[in-house]
Order: C-alpha cells, then sequence, then structure tokens
C-alpha cells in the first residue's frame, strides 16, 4: 500500500481508537481534560514509532515462533524507559496520568500494530505508520477530552507540563451554571465515546456506499 | 476486620474496575456477546488475578527490593503474568478437558488485560499488606466478573431490538454501559 | 554490579517466558477441544494466544 495512504488511513478510516476499538482503556480514563490527553498521546507516540522501528529493525533475526513474545518485552521496556523519563522531568503529567503510563504496555494498539505492520515491513514505512496511528490516537483523545473538558468545566486549561506554573491557554467558554459536571465522570466517558464512534462509523458507511456507487458507474 | 470489608465493597462495588477506572474494556466488548462466555471470562479472570497477585506481590518485595531493582517492576510483573497465563493454560490442557473446554480459551486474552497488571501494580503503589492485598485481588476480579455478566444478558437482549445504523454493534454496547455506570455510581456512599 | 545482576535478572524472566510459551505451543489440546474458539470476533489483541497470528508462519 502506497506510504502515504497508510499514514491518512491510520488518521480516520483506520483510527485505531474510533473504527479499530483498540486502545479503548486509556481513551475513556485519561480524556477528562485536554492537557491529560495531550501528554498521552505524544507519549503513545514516541512509544509506538520507537518499537515500530525497533521491531522493523530486528524482524529478520527474530526467531518466527517467539516474535510475539520479543515484541511484548522490547515494548515493555520502552514503556519502562519514557515512565522514567516522565517522572524525572513532568511530575505534574505523573500525578495527572497515574497508572495509564505503564498501562501503555498493554494497549492493544502497539503490540497491534507491531504484529500487524512493523513486523512485514521495511523501517520507514514502520515509523510512518506508527506515527499516523499515534497521531490518529491523539487526534481521538483530543477529540474527546475536548468536549468532556468543555461540558463538565466550561472551559480549556492546557498548562506546560514540565514547567506547571507556565499556563498555555485558559479559556472560559460556558458560564458555570449551564455546565454538565456528569461528563466528568465515567458516565459522559462512555456517552462520548459512543456518540463518536457512531460518527466515525456512519462517515466511513457513507464513503464506503459513494466508492461502491462510483465503481459501479465505471462498470 | 472491618475495614477489610470496606476495601472489598470499595473494589467490587464502589471503585469498579470496569465502570469506574476503566480497564479491561477490551475483553468487556468483545467477551460479553453471550453468557456463558462471560461466565467463562469471569472465572478466568479471579483466577489468574488472584494467583498474579500472589506470585508479583512475593517477587516484588523477596527479591527486587533486597536487591534494590524496583525500577524493574513494569517488566518483570508483565513477564511473570504472561508467563504464568501460560503455565496455567498447559495445565488445564494437561490435566482437565472439562475445565479447558470452559475456560481455557479465555486464559490467554487475560495476558494483555488491563487489570491484572494494574492490580499488581496498585498493589505495590498502595503499599498494602497481605491481608489487604488479598482482599484488593479477589475483590476486583469479581467486580469485573459482575459487571462482564450484567452486561453479557443485557446485550443479549439488546440484539433483538431496532438500533439506528450508525450506533449497531460497540457505540450501542457503550451507550449500556454508560447507564450502568450511572447506575453503579449510587454505589459511592456506601463505605 | 546492581545492573549486571537487573540484566541476569530480566534474562531469566525473559528466557522462562519464552519456554513457557514454547511448551504451551507444542501441548495438544485435549480431544473434543480442537474446534473450540473463544467468541471474541475480531478481536485485534495480537498477545492472546487464541489469535490466528500466532500459529502463521512469515513467508520470508
Amino acid at each position: 500500500m502506497n506510504r502515504f495512504e497508510n499514514f491518512k488511513a491510520g488518521l480516520i478510516k483506520d483510527n485505531p481508537v474510533f473504527s479499530l476499538f483498540l486502545g479503548i482503556c486509556s481513551t475513556l480514563a485519561i480524556t477528562t481534560s485536554v492537557n491529560n490527553a495531550i501528554g498521552m498521546g505524544v507519549s503513545v507516540i514516541i512509544v509506538l514509532i520507537m518499537s515500530n522501528v525497533i521491531i522493523s529493525c530486528v524482524r529478520k533475526i527474530t526467531p518466527d515462533e517467539i516474535r510475539i513474545p520479543v515484541y511484548i518485552v522490547i515494548i515493555a521496556t520502552l514503556v519502562k524507559i519514557i515512565q522514567m523519563l516522565i517522572q524525572a522531568y513532568a511530575p505534574s503529567l505523573n500525578t495527572s496520568l497515574g497508572v495509564f503510563i505503564p498501562l501503555i504496555v498493554v494497549n492493544c494498539i502497539i503490540l497491534g500494530r507491531a504484529e500487524a505492520f512493523a513486523s512485514k515491513n521495511g523501517v520507514l514505512d514502520s515509523a510512518l505508520d506508527g506515527l499516523g496511528m499515534g497521531l490518529g490516537y491523539t487526534l481521538a483523545v483530543l477529540a474527546m477530552s475536548f468536549i468532556r473538558e468543555l461540558i463538565s468545566t466550561g472551559g480549556i486549561k492546557v498548562v506546560n507540563p514540565f514547567n506547571e506554573a507556565q499556563v498555555w491557554l485558559n479559556l472560559h467558554i460556558i458560564p458555570e451554571d449551564f455546565t454538565v459536571s456528569i461528563f466528568g465522570s465515567s458516565v459522559g466517558a462512555f456517552i462520548t465515546f459512543a456518540v463518536l464512534a457512531a460518527a466515525v462509523g456512519a462517515y466511513k458507511q457513507h464513503v464506503t456506499a459513494k466508492e461502491e456507487a462510483a465503481a459501479k458507474e465505471e462498470k | 476486620m472491618g475495614e477489610l470489608m470496606a476495601l472489598l465493597v470499595t473494589s467490587v462495588l464502589v471503585n469498579n474496575v470496569i465502570l469506574t477506572q476503566f480497564l479491561g474494556m477490551c475483553p468487556f466488548m468483545g467477551v460479553s456477546k453471550k453468557k456463558s462466555s462471560a461466565i467463562g471470562m469471569g472465572v478466568a479472570v479471579v483466577f489468574v488475578i488472584v494467583v498474579a497477585a500472589l506470585v508479583t506481590y512475593a517477587l516484588y518485595y523477596l527479591v527486587l527490593v533486597p536487591l534494590q531493582l524496583e525500577f524493574m517492576d513494569l517488566i518483570t510483573f508483565i513477564l511473570v503474568i504472561a508467563s504464568l497465563v501460560q503455565l496455567t493454560e498447559m495445565f488445564i490442557k494437561k490435566t482437565s478437558p472439562a475445565l479447558y473446554k470452559s475456560l481455557g480459551v479465555y486464559l490467554p486474552l487475560i495476558t494483555t488485560n488491563c487489570v491484572v497488571l494494574n492490580v499488581c501494580l496498585v498493589n505495590i503503589s498502595n503499599s498494602y499488606n497481605f491481608a489487604q492485598m488479598l482482599v484488593y485481588s479477589i475483590g476486583t476480579p469479581l467486580g469485573f466478573a459482575l459487571v462482564l455478566f450484567i452486561f453479557s444478558t443485557i446485550r443479549e437482549r439488546l440484539e433483538q431490538s431496532e438500533v439506528p445504523n450508525a450506533f449497531v454493534g460497540n457505540p450501542i454496547a457503550l451507550i449500556v454501559a454508560a447507564i450502568m455506570a450511572m447506575a453503579f455510581s449510587c454505589f459511592t456512599g456506601i463505605v | 554490579m546492581k545492573y549486571l545482576l537487573a540484566i541476569l535478572f530480566f534474562g531469566t524472566l525473559v528466557a522462562i517466558y519464552i519456554v513457557l510459551y514454547l511448551m504451551n505451543k507444542k501441548t495438544p489440546k485435549p480431544e473434543g477441544c480442537e474446534d473450540l474458539k473463544a467468541d471474541c470476533d475480531g478481536c485485534k489483541d495480537y498477545a492472546c494466544t487464541n489469535n490466528p497470528s500466532h500459529n502463521q508462519v512469515k513467508g520470508e
């Protein structure tokens, strides 16, 4: 598949969260604020790209039968390194993301892309695929957290993860009296996710229907 | 004793692992289409989590702490959990075909289940003593099994209803989960 | 010294996991169970050994 097509597919059509339903656990839990979403999205992109690259480099020398255990070990090591870096340089992010940083290890997206793509393609393709899927994930969590934070607190607040005192963005759009705080809790997470997933599913159906109609006309 | 009971109720109902902590969503969406598979999955999860929690707890305090290798916790836990699941599956294959038939197929799905890794990590980060660890490790998968079973009964019924096209499948299941979360959130003041 | 110990510990765990994984793969399922499939449809969880990707051999 064309490199660029593959990259684009990871963004909406094959969006790992809303289309393939991978990595739902972290999506639902960390999208309470845009800040957390950005931090998590960036971590996932880094882990995805690095794990895809490493696995693509070693794909010719790993014995075929034990490749899944080998991938799990590589991913676990990478995540631990990232976790230690976050603990050292962005402690506020560490407190707000909590246990979901080590849980990136069992995030189905990473192992899924490693097995489905990185084990069969070259280094550059795998890196691009990791970037595409990571961006798709980040877009998904950003969309969800934007909606949730806006409705539950009335505004968006983004701070510098490396220096909590520095506020990058502080918007107040909806007045306090009209906020629906339930969107900050688990109920709101499920509802937002369901609606967004339905929207992406409807879009995909629409696109497939158009493609089929175009193909029929050509015949 | 009262404190342990409170911990049990908290881990089963109040801080329910699926509806409040959002862990274990992948098997929750995938294995909940039929009641029988939900029961099999629930029992398998209880078993794996209890054994994994015991082993990782022992390994952490008897090996990693004396050798000052606490930074190896994540890698150790994931390897131990994966190995335990392989060992259990082999053991069940060899000793009891009946048991394998009912829950053996769900064992491998638990390797990358967020719940197991989370229980092991929380046992350490909350510095539970042995009794607390045991109660937490039994309560959490019980909560998971309970919600999974309830959800599967609802989903079986949902198959026969008319759902808008875009919502068929996972999205409508998530709306059901939202309503269940609302129901379970009434347990918050209970302890 | 501490890091050497860490690497040895890590290596032991990895070796145990890989040995158990291979042993499990070679153990045949009990009779009557060969056609069992977990009711998880279209699962993309590759660490789950039920996923058919574990039995495919990569075409080189």
